[in-house]
């Protein structure tokens, strides 16, 4: 019942720069409904959007955060990570949400991420993958799945993928989980979790790219792709195998690790009280 | 030249002698008499047991050039120490060489003094006191700083522990009669 | 209280001089020979609740220290030529958006990895011009210990007051000379603080024109909830393509340094007045200059030194008084070439112009420049 109505009290609007509408996102993008689940969260978790801070990288995933009615920025390609890490040391206080794309993430910006992973501090970081660079114009990413056609992989990819959610445990990130846009209330619990988390949070959001991806591999309209989105998380890992219809690895999703180890900023903050109290002693 | 006064003091050796802490200690010394310096050392990847030197140049002008143009004064624990260093060395300088460590000292138109400082260091208890024992012999020599504030310099550059034996190694350079070769 | 003598490090005497100017954030990554600014940051930031973060490359490094100062903290890094060459991007970043960070670059014999442990000036240009795209930058050339604490206050201070990134380029040399240095007593340190909005301004614009086309800055939290865009944008911070609009975004930036000179300008001049050679020369090279100067003085030839402490925006107006009536301009610098064609630019025929330049990673002794000097002498 509490539920029901933490929904229907929910606008998205309210969240919204709606003065930067109509947004930039192509139709059918998944990028969209990743966006609402994050603000659906925020809402649900009462956070003051003042306190808010969204640090996006570059590309589509990048983009979406001018359109949330919070403290954004938008940093250079693959370096969100690093950005919110100095503004999370600098501003405990604020809640700091990164998004990031699968090339901004795992390619320009792979170092970043094991390091943020490694260290801990209070991020939620949303990684969008939608298994192309969709803003320059379709070529292949870390993500893309086996035998796609993209605009530098004209005869189809050859490259094996990142499960990002792997790495990211590897790395250390206490929280990993992963969702896909077609169960945005499932999206919108997991975002809340990860952002309840104290600690390094990694989502993986698996979005579609309709209009470059979908397209030029005969995916289907957005609902198409979309709804495969179901038959695409299969059970168990298949690998990167070309006969998978589109994703590429076993899709597990929800949450898939989480691990109590300390947030370092209040680690730091502790032993450099330690520290001054020492001296002072 | 102008009336500018600048004093170019040179200490030369061997990585892991603690020639950059003398002149740290002889920095401290000078700062205790009111004196303004620069210091400079070799900065490069020297094993232990390299060339390595550090120098200090007191002058009038505390924006004037910071680095050797010509030593007025330099102690060597080495042999690569006084050799490397020999073309910057003024004519008249007072130069220092050890007795043992130098096995071929220099020759030249300056004052030349070979002291036995590392055997006087081992007799006093430590090799790795002859840095101190050569400052001090360097300071008798030159007059370029008071006994009192190099005694009171070397404790406070070095550890407490260590007080009485670098007191000692002072004093012994100081005592530069005594340090004379036999014969 | 008085000011005190001490016996410093220059690269100890930058990170002094960062924690007195307020500085409370530190994000970098180890390089030979700026390592001891990490170190020193590391020992006396959590003394003052601030912070110090090792990142994982100088990218990082300088994307944290935005970060923070986005977040409301002065902040800085340090490094030498190859993570300068990293930084490059994010400096951009700094510029375009107008976040205050201070850069210390400690030069190193270059290109790539060079002589890690040698002195040179080899990063005269790239420290102007080493991002994309025109855009604003301050950077200051100080050649003593004492004047690497003045000078490291003095870029937090420029680079609060314009919200500009402020580089504090100096070379191995300086690092690691020990010098006496005269520390001011504590409270005695004059520091300036951005210009903060309030929060609660009504229809509040982050890049409004202001008189002094520097606008005020608003920190998270307080109430403005803004977009921070590397795009170029309006005055409301979103992205902009318009022609105008972008134009005059880009010409604000610009004009913000080079109308506010007067505050931003900076020249050491010696004995320039009758002087008939001017040598203009920055950092150690400067301080070799100093005393060939003096030394061609005591010989009666008429030489004269010009020092720019504020390097970029470089001082043409200085300059030119000082060559006016100059028959030779010599440039001694570390490094093939590079001041020469500022100095060249600025110059025109009025002189001949002349390079003395060292690129072994020694420093250029005063009788060479000397000695260069008399050559110029008699040629004429």
């Amino acid at each position: 019942m509490n539920e029901i109505a933490r929904v229907s009290d929910f606008d998205v609007k309210d969240y919204l720069r709606l003065n930067l509408m109509p947004h930039f996102m192509c139709p059918g993008c998944g990028h969209g409904i990743a966006l609402r689940s994050l603000l659906w969260a925020v809402h649900e978790l009462g956070i003051d959007r003042n306190k808010l801070a969204v640090v996006c990288g570059i590309g589509c995933s990048g983009r979406t955060g001018a359109y949330i009615d919070a403290n954004t920025f938008h940093t250079t390609h693959g370096r969100p990570l690093a950005f919110a890490t100095g503004l999370k040391l600098a501003r405990p206080d604020l809640t700091v949400v990164v998004i990031t794309g699968d090339g901004d993430c795992l390619a320009i910006g792979g170092n970043h991420l094991i390091h943020a992973c490694r260290r801990n501090l209070d991020i939620t970081c949303l990684m969008l993958n939608n298994e192309i660079y969709g803003m320059t114009g379709g070529q292949v990413s870390p993500t893309t799945s086996a035998t796609r056609v993209t605009s530098t992989t004209p005869a189809g990819n050859t490259e094996p993928t990142f499960d990002a959610c792997k790495l990211a445990d590897a790395a250390g990130a206490s929280f990993v989980g992963r969702e896909v846009t077609r169960q945005a209330p499932a999206l919108k619990n997991l975002i809340r979790a990860a952002i309840e988390h104290d600690g390094f949070s990694f989502v993986e959001v698996m979005s579609d790219c309709t209009e470059i991806y979908g397209r030029k591999n005969e995916l289907g309209e957005s609902a198409e792709m979309i709804l495969s989105q179901k038959s695409d998380m299969v059970p168990d890992g298949l690998g990167n195998a070309p006969d998978q219809p589109f994703r590429p690895n076993r899709m597990a999703t929800g949450i898939l690790a989480r691990h109590a180890r300390p947030e370092y900023g209040r680690t730091y903050r502790e032993r450099s009280a330690e520290l001054r109290a020492g001296t002072e002693g | 030249m102008t009336g500018m006064e600048r004093t170019e003091i040179r200490l030369a050796g061997s990585g892991g002698q603690g020639l950059i802490l003398g002149m740290q200690i002889l920095f401290r010394a000078l700062g205790l008499e009111g004196k303004r310096a620069a210091q400079s050392q070799s900065y490069e990847p020297t094993s232990r047991g390299g060339y390595c030197y550090s120098d200090l140049i007191l002058a009038s002008d505390p924006s004037d050039y910071p680095l050797v143009t010509g030593l007025d004064m330099i102690a060597a624990l080495s042999q690569v120490g006084i050799d490397r260093s020999l073309p910057f060395i003024k004519p008249g300088a007072l130069v220092i060489v050890d007795e043992r460590l130098v096995e071929t000292p220099p020759t030249g138109p300056f004052k030349l003094h070979v002291l036995p400082l590392s055997q006087r260091a081992a007799a006093i208890g430590s090799p790795r006191i002859a840095n101190i024992i050569a400052l001090g012999a360097l300071a008798r020599l030159s007059g370029v700083c008071g006994k009192d504030s190099l005694e009171t310099a070397v404790c406070l550059e070095t550890p407490p522990k260590f007080a009485e034996l670098n007191i000692a190694a002072v004093r012994a350079g100081f005592a530069i009669e005594r340090l004379a070769p036999a014969g | 209280m008085s000011s005190s003598l001490h016996s410093l490090q220059g690269n100890k005497a930058c990170a002094l001089a960062a924690i007195a100017a307020g500085c409370r954030f530190f994000a970098g990554y180890p390089i030979t020979p700026s390592s001891e600014i990490a170190e020193q940051m590391s020992r006396d930031l959590p003394r003052v609740d601030g912070v110090f973060v090792q990142m994982e490359d100088e990218i990082a490094s300088l994307a944290a220290v935005i970060g923070a100062s986005l977040g409301g903290s002065k902040a800085m890094t340090a490094t030498s030529g190859p993570g300068f060459s990293l930084m490059q991007e994010n400096l951009g970043f700094a510029a375009m958006t107008e976040v205050p960070c201070v850069i210390i670059n400690v030069m190193r014999g270059g290109p790539s990895t060079g002589m890690p442990t040698k002195p040179a000036q080899g990063d005269i240009m790239q420290a102007r011009w080493g991002t994309h795209g025109d855009h604003p930058i301050i950077v200051v050339a100080p050649a003593s210990v004492q004047e690497v604490y003045a000078e490291t206050i003095r870029a937090f201070n420029l680079s609060e007051r314009f919200r500009v990134p402020v580089v504090v380029l100096y070379d191995q040399i300086i690092a690691h000379l020990i010098e006496t240095v005269e520390l001011p007593p504590k409270g005695s340190i004059h520091t300036v603080e951005r210009k903060w909005a309030s929060g609660t301004e009504e229809g509040f614009k982050p890049y409004a024109e202001t008189d002094d086309l520097v606008p005020v800055m608003a920190r998270p939290g307080d109430g403005h909830r803004l977009h921070v865009t590397g795009l170029t944008h309006t005055e409301d911070g979103f992205p902009t393509q318009k022609p105008d609009l972008a134009a005059h975004a880009l010409n604000r930036i610009l004009d913000k340094i080079e109308r506010n000179r007067a505050e931003i300008d900076k020249v050491e001049q010696i004995e320039t007045k009758d002087a008939g050679t001017v040598i203009v020369a920055v950092g150690i090279a400067a301080r070799a200059a100093r005393r060939a100067v003096q030394m061609l003085r005591s010989e009666g030839i008429r030489a004269g030194l010009v020092r720019p402490v504020t390097l970029w925006p470089f001082p043409d107006e200085a300059l030119r008084a000082a060559t006016a009536n100059a028959r030779a301009v010599l440039v001694p610098e570390m490094n093939a070439g590079q001041l020469i064609h500022e100095v060249q630019r600025v110059v025109g025929g009025s002189a001949k112009v002349a390079g003395l330049n060292r690129v072994d990673g020694e420093p250029i002794p005063p009788a060479a420049i000397a000695q260069k000097v008399r050559e110029l002498v008699a040629d004429e």
